[in-house]
């Protein structure tokens, strides 16, 4: 079964942050009555044994549930099995014990229901990107004309039109992380898995980016499951924030982000962001090993 | 943390890839001599194991074995120094000063590409059978490895480490001393494990011409006359040493240079 | 001040040939010229030792000068001479040359992607890969006899190993995140291999046959000095012997050049194989 929320307001708040913790409480028990489960992670253990080395254990009863059509952000220390995480919804991980699920049905290999976006891009550097975009519907034995016909409107959905030809080399990593979230687009997963994806990009690069993805997010309505350690980032772009424990890794707090959609940038500066922002630090500064 | 710590790989896990390495070896000697079990044993064409080892104990026991190691020793050894010598210090100053090495890069490439070995029957000739004539083999043959490497090691020089002594009041003396050898030395060593190769087969090139002693005499020799036990015992100990300088050299850059570790 | 001024000249020297966009013409040909120009003043002087070097009678046996290599390696090509033992020589490179590509880059794929099969061979591979490949060759020529399959043993020996251990190092470096990529896109070992496994080693692999070309140009000049009746590397010994020196370097030049357009050619291959590389990324 799956485990309650853990009780949020335990260490000392003011009341003003008392009563926002209690709205969120609220938001959440009512989510979990009308949640359809869409994926849901029980329980989710994993151990890595390296040849050589001592075993890590990065995800230690990590439990989960998104609904279809949110975007839900996981925030965590360093190291603390966010990726591990991702990589097992994505299915090249098995977990030691616990269950992922999708739709009721565990999660077996890989599939084209969900798509990867990578922190490192792994864009293919001998393709260019219009190849790079084609590569999920190559290996789905799409033909080549519906192939190329789903590359050029992803490329000028994500802002790249002009540089189907180019190699991943000859563009900037903001640029490369759009061919990464157009190859991710172009097989029509239902779910976005998205690994600290603007990890790599400078800050204005990033923020732009965080625009666009809200834009692509809207068009493309998919159910994002995001990974990062910005706080900013996982406010202003999700529906829901879950703050994870350090390794091994269990989910700590849920947050629910009650702001306004469609989100401005100017929403960052106004003093509910930065209420959620304070709070989210508090509960996460704790499992934070320098 | 802790818990981490206690937790030990076992024994099998940590040197499984030596455990494996050692069994194939083993397994191959095993297989080497059980086959004559069932093929009939020519002396004349093969060896085997057992053979080869009674043949290499008679080499030891009677010092020619030793006398041979030595003798091929010599312009091995020789031929390398003059090689360090030389090769290093054209390789910095072609690194150092670009005009110098864009005058002298194209025909070192050319001289490295071209099968210098072709020389040897010259300079066997030349320099005559003995000593001299092994050891300037070994000097044209592994003299180009140190100028490319230690061209190379210069070139790789980093700019900003530069920068950074000399922010912290560096001088000239202070820059070789704490960033130029320190990164150029890892490149000669590697190089040397490419001209110890070189050397070696300069070595056997010279004994092959014509020699009266040294390991490849020695092995040509008991070609001829069909000693096969005794030649695979000298292939197989010329293989050893070749195994261990440029392993050795690899684990020494590994003691010495333990920031440049690739993995 | 000044010394560590011109120090500062010095090191910004060394990285600076492709930094300025705006170079003037004497800049840009500048190695180039340097270049020629030591070849140029190399066989000057060597040509003109004999005007002021008095040779001694026994040392001017060993001596010749570049004009007189090149008349007689003119010579050599216009009266056939070099041809047939040419062919002799090109045909044991071709043989063992093909024959290490068709073992050395299967098994290298197959060792890189086993770590069983790379524990295995390991000990085996580094041992005949330091080891001169010449120790083996009288055992050849007593289990092959003195010609063409010795000789081509011995091309064979040599160019695998570079091919070999490339092909594995270049598999073994196969980007882990990238394999994750495409599985994540549901390919199996096949599409891995295909996808990323063969494209991210082919650098590898073109190195790796670099090098082969010239251990396999190497293993045929030193197999022929010992192991053979004909080839270029038996006319060259003969000469040496008979101290027609011009000989010996017409034919060192011949296989100098072989092995300079082979590399050529590879070298050309890979950067159209390799577009894909930014420029100053190098192959390893």
């Amino acid at each position: 079964m799956r485990q309650a929320t853990p009780v949020a307001g335990r260490c000392g708040l003011g009341d003003h942050d008392r009563r926002l913790q209690g709205e969120i409480r609220r938001t959440q028990e009512n989510r979990i009555v009308r949640m359809a489960g869409y994926i849901e992670g029980r329980n989710v253990s994993l151990t890595f044994r390296p040849p050589n080395r001592a075993p890590l254990r990065a995800l230690g009863g990590f439990d989960i549930a998104v609904e279809e059509g949110e975007f839900l952000s996981i925030v965590g220390p360093s190291g603390c099995g966010k990726s591990t995480f991702l990589n097992v919804v994505l299915g090249l991980t098995k977990p030691d014990s616990g269950e992922v699920l999708m739709h009721g049905k565990p999660i077996g290999g890989p599939g084209s229901d969900r798509a990867m976006v990578f922190q490192e891009f792994g864009l293919l550097p001998w393709r260019t990107v219009q190849h790079n975009i084609e590569l999920g519907l190559e290996l789905k034995k799409v033909p080549a004309e519906k192939r190329r016909a789903t590359a050029e409107r992803l490329v000028v959905l994500v802002g790249l039109a002009g540089f189907e030809q180019h190699y991943p080399h000859e563009l900037s990593g903001g640029m490369k992380q759009r061919v990464g979230l157009a190859r991710a687009l172009a097989t029509d997963p239902d779910v976005l898995l998205m690994d600290e994806p603007f990890a790599a990009l400078d800050a204005q690069t990033r923020d732009l980016m965080q625009a666009e993805l809200l834009r692509i997010w809207r068009e493309a309505r998919k159910t994002v499951l995001f990974v990062t350690h910005q706080i900013d980032e996982a406010i202003y772009l999700s529906d829901r924030v879950v703050v994870m424990s350090k390794r091994p890794g269990r989910a700590k707090k849920v947050f629910a982000i009650d702001l306004p959609r469609p989100r401005e940038y100017e929403m960052r500066v106004t003093p509910e962001f930065n209420d959620l922002k304070l709070e989210i630090w508090n509960t996460l500064k704790d499992e934070i090993v320098a | 943390m802790a818990e981490q710590a206690i937790v030990r790989p076992t024994f099998a896990a940590r040197y499984r890839k030596i455990l494996l390495g050692g069994f194939a070896v083993i397994l191959f000697f095993a297989a080497w001599q059980a086959i004559f079990l069932f093929v009939p044993f020519n002396p004349l064409f093969i060896s085997k194991p057992s053979l080869i080892a009674a043949g290499l104990v008679d080499l030891i026991g009677s010092g020619d074995l030793f006398h041979d190691l030595a003798v091929s020793a010599v312009p091995f050894f020789i031929g390398l120094a003059a090689a360090v010598i030389v090769g290093v210090p054209l390789g910095i100053v072609m690194g150092w000063r670009p005009r110098v090495g864009y005058a002298l890069d194209p025909l070192m490439t050319v001289f490295y590409a071209s099968p210098l070995v072709a020389l040897a029957p010259l300079l066997v000739i030349f320099f005559g059978v003995g000593v001299s004539g092994k050891a300037v083999i070994v000097f044209v043959l592994a003299v180009f490895p140190f100028i490319f490497n230690a061209h190379a090691g210069v070139r790789a020089v980093d700019q900003l480490l530069i920068n950074v002594v000399r922010s912290l009041g560096g001088g000239e003396w202070d820059l070789y001393r704490m960033v130029i050898f320190p990164s150029v030395l890892p490149y000669i060593v590697a190089s040397s494990r490419i001209a110890v190769g070189r050397a070696l087969i300069a070595v056997l090139v010279g004994e092959f011409f014509a020699a009266s002693e040294g390991i490849g005499y020695a092995i040509s020799r008991f070609g001829d006359i069909f000693a096969l036990d005794r030649m695979f015992g000298c292939i197989l100990v010329v293989m050893v040493i070749a195994v261990v300088l440029t392993e050795g050299i690899r684990w020494a850059e590994r003691a010495a240079f333990p920031w440049r570790t690739r993995q | 001040m000044a010394e560590t001024q011109t120090l500062d000249a010095r090191v910004a020297a060394l990285g600076g040939a492709d930094a300025a966009p705006h170079r003037s013409l004497w800049r840009r040909i500048e190695p180039a010229a340097w270049g020629a120009g030591s070849f140029l003043v190399l066989l000057l002087v060597w040509q003109f030792v004999p005007y002021f070097v008095p040779l001694k009678p026994g040392t001017r046996l060993f001596f010749t000068v570049p004009s007189r290599v090149a008349a007689t390696l003119w010579q050599m090509i216009v009266s056939g001479s070099l041809w047939a033992p040419l062919g002799v020589s090109a045909t044991a490179f071709a043989i063992g040359l093909a024959i290490a590509i068709v073992v050395g880059l299967p098994l290298g794929i197959l060792i890189g992607r086993s770590s069983l099969l790379n524990a295995m061979f390991d000990p085996f591979i580094t041992a005949f890969n330091a080891t001169p490949r010449l120790v083996f060759l009288p055992l050849l020529m007593l289990w092959l006899g003195i010609g063409l399959w010795s000789k081509v043993a011995i091309v064979f020996i040599g160019a695998l190993f570079p091919l070999l251990i490339n092909t594995y190092e270049g598999v073994r470096n196969g980007d882990k995140l990238l394999i994750n990529v495409v599985r994540s896109f549901g390919a199996k070992e096949w599409d891995i291999a295909r996808l990323v496994v063969v494209p991210n080693a082919l650098p590898f692999i073109v190195v790796g046959l670099r090098l082969a070309i010239g251990r396999a140009v190497l293993g045929v000049v030193v197999s022929e000095f010992f192991g053979s009746q004909e080839g270029l590397g038996v006319v060259m010994v003969r000469a040496a012997s008979g101290f027609q020196v011009d000989v010996v370097f017409a034919g060192l030049i011949v296989f100098a050049g072989l092995s300079l357009l082979m590399t050529g050619l590879v070298k050309l291959v890979e950067d159209r194989m390799t577009r894909w590389r930014p420029e100053h990324v190098n192959a390893p």
